[in-house]
């Protein structure tokens, strides 16, 4: 991980004095978790590949704003979450669902595929705030303090959305026996 | 170490610092409540770990475009030791040249200086600009060369197929015209 940030920030560093190379390399490193991010918050395919584009174009754009190399990943995140809410704004003004809550509830002994239906639909069923708030924390790894960046909130209310999301997730999970695919 | 006091979640998510994080370890192991609590929150983070990342259905790539790149003196500009060395090494002259043209300055015209820089000025944008528009008309060259390439292949692919198709035809009916013809002696022969 240490060699990966000192690695980033070269990178990052070359990328602003206009080497195209070096932030192709460091698109490559971050498209994989922007894309998936991306596609759990719009739950569509093309509009998650066309927001990571957006994200990577305006990051390059902006690059030289960034004050901080070692605070990049929240950066990128944060222009990611922009781009994400601007399309749901526009698809949804009435700020309904994004994703459709599939039926079934977790049960004992679940199959890999069932199991995976289960959590989607369970993460369906979330705000979008609680729904991003377990993306950036349970699948991306991130900081209380970074996800306050992010979605430029205080922490307390991070905590909150997180919090909540994770008794409902509970609530629907938790019966889950993983070992089901014996 | 009550209950109510207890972030499990935080434990959880490795948020709590670790005093906090031992104090917590050691009063699940006494409060089955939380621990039977702590078990459920675990299967639920499992459950989640379990939807797998896809991959990107395409990879995302920029390409570098000459007339965007910075210039030389951007570059400089923008590097930081490089920077700080070009600064020292003017302070450094300046102190030279203080140093040693401590003479009176000539009188300065300055409409001629601000003249003679405007049409520098004016040239360097005119060269910029050619030079813009020049790589510009190369770049569409190039897309209509190959363009008008690419649609003469396909135009050749497609004319030596239907030829293919034209002598399998001649082929298919010259067979076709043999086979009669022995049938039509074969029938005469039976005839006689």
């Amino acid at each position: 991980m240490i060699f990966r940030e000192v690695e980033d920030r070269d990178l990052i560093a070359k990328a602003r004095r206009g080497s195209v190379d070096a932030y192709n390399v460091l698109v490559s490193r971050w498209e994989r978790r922007v894309f998936n991010y991306l596609l759990r918050l719009v739950a569509n395919r093309e509009d998650a590949l066309d927001l990571s584009q957006d994200v990577f174009l305006k990051a390059y754009q902006n690059l030289r704003k960034l004050d901080d190399p070692a605070k990049f990943p929240a950066w990128l995140f944060r222009i990611a979450h922009n781009e994400a809410y601007s399309l749901l704004r526009k698809n949804r003004p009435d700020g309904e669902l994004a994703v459709e809550p599939r039926s079934g509830e977790a049960s004992a002994r679940m199959y890999p595929m069932e199991l995976t239906l289960a959590v989607q639909g369970a993460l369906g069923r979330l705000s979008e705030d609680q729904r991003e708030a377990v993306l950036l924390k349970i699948y991306q790894g991130f900081k209380f303090e970074e996800m306050a960046e992010i979605l430029d909130c205080p922490i307390s209310t991070v905590k909150s959305r997180l919090y909540t999301a994770l008794d409902l997730l509970k609530q629907t999970l938790a019966p889950i026996n993983t070992g089901g695919t014996e | 170490m009550s209950c109510s006091s207890v972030d499990l979640k935080a434990y959880l998510l490795g948020e709590l610092p670790p005093a906090e994080r031992v104090s917590v370890h050691n009063h699940l192991h006494a409060c089955p409540a939380c621990s039977d609590e702590m078990e459920r929150l675990d299967s639920m983070r499992t459950a989640l770990a379990s939807l797998a990342d896809e991959e990107p259905p395409q990879r995302i790539a920029f390409v570098s475009d000459k007339v965007f790149e910075p210039r030389w003196w951007q570059t400089i500009w923008r590097s930081g030791p490089a920077m700080g060395f070009a600064s020292a090494a003017l302070l450094a002259a300046a102190i030279f040249v203080h140093a040693y043209a401590r003479h009176a300055a000539p009188a300065v015209n300055t409409a001629e200086i601000e003249q003679r820089i405007e049409q520098q000025v004016n040239a360097r944008i005119g060269a910029a600009v050619t030079q813009a528009v020049a790589a510009a008309e190369q770049r569409q060259d190039q897309r209509i060369a190959q363009a008008v390439t690419t649609a003469e292949q396909r135009f050749d692919a497609q004319y030596r197929s239907e030829l293919a198709n034209a002598h399998q035809m001649a082929d298919y009916y010259r067979d076709q015209n043999a086979r009669f013809m022995v049938a039509s002696n074969n029938a005469a022969r039976s005839s006689q």
